[in-house]
């Protein structure tokens, strides 16, 4: 059971890992335009929008 | 527009102060830049319009667009910070629509001064002109998102530490283990604190700043006592709080409410989008055909009437007027909700904003900026959209004091508890705090009139005055004015009688296909009336009838064809006949007593054509659609009682007041008030104002120019009177939908208020139950949005078929 002092805190720092790297993604835009990014693939220009 | 985008041959003349700055780029820029160029009189057009005080000085009214309101109560804190700006006269703020609607006088003030009042408060602000309210819009559904990421994903992370306590038997967790427990749990619920919760603070902290107890106070008070409490129980075990810690449910409380914001923040977006896609038709720049027919591109709001502007396809009308040359379709999907394309013929009526899908047009500018029916409709959705309903007017006005109590019955709830069981004190305090807070009950009128309301203008019914959609649903009686409502202007072909023993004698189809070669030279409506019958009765059923009228009167020699104003059309064909088509007595003796229009050769008479009103489109089936719903449908008219009543009869309305007067109109009216009824009023809202405004609820038919001047609370832009009847479903709906609400949030806080106070409901039940009810009302109130089944298929919410001006690409 000793393990658990080791995990316990180990999630918490993963939680906040996670919600760190989830910041990331929604300040980069990413789910602002779900529709478009799908269609992307569609269209000529290479660099898209 | 971009230089790009232009066609080779023209070239860009944009001049002196305006050089460069109507890109939309540059918009965004200079706004956040400084707030001087508020000032800027080019700028200020883009979200000022105005107009004349009671006295008769200018003032100037500005919209703006603002964010971090999150209820009624800061609507009221930044409507008293503008209205305490000298020289503003009056400022209205929308919490649903998060705009305000300031009138100011130029003299005293400047728009800079406004923007600035509301930032001073920490609301922000922006003109409300598409590109930095769309920025601003984007940043907060991020930070909502975030926020609502943040609370719900360690709200999960932190139910999952909370679960062995609860499921563990009483020594069956070590202490040091339940320790780190919750100390893991302190852990993640810092960030939901501090970063999350931290919009309930700061509304809370500015209402109390402003001496005013909002919605924010009671949420944020409980969940400051539930983390301090918990915290001295997690550091401090058996210390002055106890042992017991609610992490869980505050992380939960905080998400739940997030997620109901983040909602009604959606749907509001949504609205606000709607409002921007239309305002998007309108194109930034024109092309002005010069005296010398070249062409040169100049601001749409340099174009004044009596120009002649060039339309290239795909782009949209800048102004409404005439088409001068070419034939093209037009999406006028603004207008009607019908994105079918309309097509226009050279001479056709053209709106602005509506968009050019066939060919290069050139047209004659009739009317420009605020005169266009585009902008008058522009300016009714929004100022519906500054407005509260009168429901959410009356939740307001209650809002105070009952938060009021709701803070006395907690303290109250504390104390007692303090006596009976001191440890137990905080947690109930907290539930009484949380469960009372009508967060539910002022959310439910608002949220709900403002999607009925958008459904609405989907259908093509712009509300002027919102509680409209709410006197809609009460009315029981509808009078409908008769000209230029229940039919249109022009006139219709009833029957077509062939004199017995003509000679030439003629089948009926016949005879109308000549009278209409005939009648095809003359732009008199009985003329045009001929034509379209002799068009529709070719496609209906006999496509060879002309040829053989053809026969009979030969090809039409243009220059034979006379018209005499007040008799009617002389013809002297190749034969040396000569055809009359016109009053009877004139053109033929003998004709049948109903016919108005008779077609004669050399004073014989051939056929006789009866005339009768052309019903507006859709007319019979919305009377029809309220009678069985069980209004009655009564008819005003000023013209004689006969064409009054075979009108009422062709349409199964049976209350009929003819030969009225504007003062029997108004008398009628109030007759069928005093008699208890709440009356609905629909007329062409020019001529018969003072009635529309005695009614409870009026609707103006949106033709032409006239609707700029329409007064009514709420015009049919469509057309279609059909719509009258899936508004009044739609309003139905609304307030049912409106009644669900406030009836769950009463029901929920009855039950929850006593289960609070005797200490049975624990904060995890009653955050759990509060914030499920808001979410619960706001989306229930969505579904006031959707369209109701009756009535024909509506079409999407017109995406525009090719997008007129700057693409979202960088969206």
């Amino acid at each position: 059971m000793e393990i658990l002092y080791l995990l316990i805190p180990l999630s918490a720092v993963l939680v906040l890992l996670i919600v760190a790297v989830f910041a990331w993604a929604v300040h980069g835009g990413q789910f602002e335009d779900l529709e478009h990014e799908a269609e992307r693939i569609l269209t000529d220009e290479p660099s898209g929008a | 527009m971009t230089a790009a985008a232009l066609p080779p041959s023209i070239h860009p003349a944009f001049d002196g102060p305006d050089a460069g700055r109507r890109t939309p780029h540059d918009a965004g820029a200079q706004a956040a830049a400084t707030l001087d160029a508020l000032d800027d009189p080019l700028e200020q057009g883009r979200f000022t319009r105005w107009i004349q005080g009671a006295h008769g000085e200018r003032l100037a009214e500005s919209s703006l667009q603002l964010a971090g309101m999150h209820c009624a109560a800061c609507a009221g804190i930044i409507e008293q910070a503008l209205a305490a700006v000298p020289g503003v006269c009056s400022a209205r703020v929308s919490a649903a629509a998060q705009r305000a609607s300031v009138c100011w006088d130029p003299a005293r003030t400047r728009a800079s001064a406004l923007v600035a009042a509301v930032r001073a408060l920490g609301y922000a602000a922006v003109p409300d002109a598409a590109a930095p309210a769309r920025a601003m819009r984007r940043a907060e559904a991020r930070q909502a998102l975030w926020r609502l990421f943040v609370a719900a994903f360690c709200g999960m992370q932190v139910m999952m530490l909370a679960t062995p306590g609860y499921v563990a038997a009483a020594d069956e967790l070590a202490p040091d283990l339940r320790q780190l427990l919750n100390a893991s749990s302190w852990l993640l619920t810092l960030p939901v604190l501090v970063f999350a919760a931290g919009p309930f603070f700061s509304g809370a902290w500015r209402s109390l700043k402003a001496r005013r107890i909002g919605m924010d106070v009671p949420v944020a008070l409980g969940i400051a006592i539930t983390f301090v409490a918990g915290s001295g129980a997690t550091f401090a075990p058996g210390g002055l709080f106890g042992r017991e810690v609610y992490f869980d449910s505050l992380t939960m409380f905080v998400a739940f409410l997030l997620a109901a914001r983040f909602v009604e923040m959606r749907s509001r977006h949504r609205s606000a989008e709607a409002l921007e896609a239309s305002l998007a038709r309108m194109p930034q720049t024109a092309w002005r055909i010069e005296p010398d027919d070249s062409t040169v591109a100049l601001p749409v709001h340099r174009l004044v009437p009596g120009d002649r502007a060039l339309v290239p396809v795909g782009e949209a009308f800048p102004a409404d007027g005439t088409l001068a040359q070419g034939a093209t379709q037009a999406d006028e999907s603004l207008l009607s909700g019908e994105s079918a394309p309309v097509a226009k013929a050279p001479g056709a009526e053209v709106v602005a904003g509506s968009v050019n899908l066939g060919a290069p047009v050139r047209m004659h500018v009739q009317r420009v900026g605020a005169d266009t029916r585009f902008e008058a409709i522009v300016s009714m959705m929004r100022s519906a959209a500054t407005q509260r309903p009168a429901a959410a007017r009356v939740a307001d006005r209650w809002a105070g004091p009952f938060l009021a109590i709701v803070l006395v019955l907690a303290a109250a709830a504390a104390l007692a508890w303090s006596q009976i069981d001191a440890q137990r004190a905080v947690w109930v305090a907290v539930s009484v705090l949380i469960v009372t807070c009508p967060c539910a009950l002022s959310l439910a009128a608002p949220a709900t009139i403002v999607a009925a309301a958008r459904a609405w203008a989907r259908r093509g019914v712009v509300v002027q005055r919102l509680d409209a959609i709410e006197t809609l649903a009460r009315v029981d009686q509808v009078f409908f004015d008769k000209t230029g409502t229940l039919t249109t202007e022009g006139l219709r072909v009833a029957a077509v009688q062939a004199a017995a023993g003509a000679a030439p004698p003629l089948a009926p189809d016949e005879a109308l296909a000549c009278a209409a070669a005939l009648a095809a030279w003359s732009t008199h409506p009985v003329a045009r009336a001929l034509v379209a019958a002799a068009a529709a009765s070719q496609a209906r059923s006999d496509a060879l009838a002309p040829s053989r009228a053809q026969r009979e009167i030969g090809p039409i020699d243009t220059a034979a064809v006379q018209e005499l104003p007040g008799r009617g059309l002389v013809y002297r064909d190749a034969r040396g006949r000569q055809w009359r088509l016109g009053a009877p007595g004139w053109a033929g003796e003998g004709a049948a007593p109903a016919a108005r229009v008779v077609l004669g050769v050399d004073g014989c008479t051939l056929a006789g054509f009866a005339l009768e009103e052309a019903l507006r489109e859709g007319a019979a089936e919305a009377v029809r659609a309220l009678r069985s719903a069980g209004v009655r449908v009564s008819l005003l008219s000023g013209d004689t009682d006969a064409r009054a009543r075979a009108l009422a009869a062709r349409l199964g309305i049976d209350d009929v007041l003819a030969g009225a007067t504007p003062a029997a109109k108004l008398e009628a009216l109030a007759a069928a008030q005093r008699a208890g009824r709440c009356v609905a009023m629909v007329g062409d809202g020019v001529n018969d104002a003072p009635v529309l405004a005695r009614a409870d609820v009026s609707f103006a038919m949106g033709q032409g120019a006239l609707v700029a001047r329409a007064q009514a609370d709420a015009v049919i832009v469509s057309g279609r009177l059909g719509d009258l009847a899936c508004a009044r479903a739609s309003a139905l709906r609304a307030m049912r939908i409106v009644r669900q609400n406030l009836g769950w949030a009463a029901i929920y806080n009855a039950l929850g208020i006593p289960l609070a106070f005797a200490g049975w409901l624990p904060p995890w039940l009653a955050g759990l139950g509060m914030a499920a009810s808001s979410l619960f009302v706001v989306l229930n109130a969505m579904r006031a949005a959707a369209l109701p089944a009756a009535g024909t298929a509506p079409s999407a919410p017109a995406a525009p078929v090719v997008a007129p001006v700057a693409a979202p690409g960088a969206a």
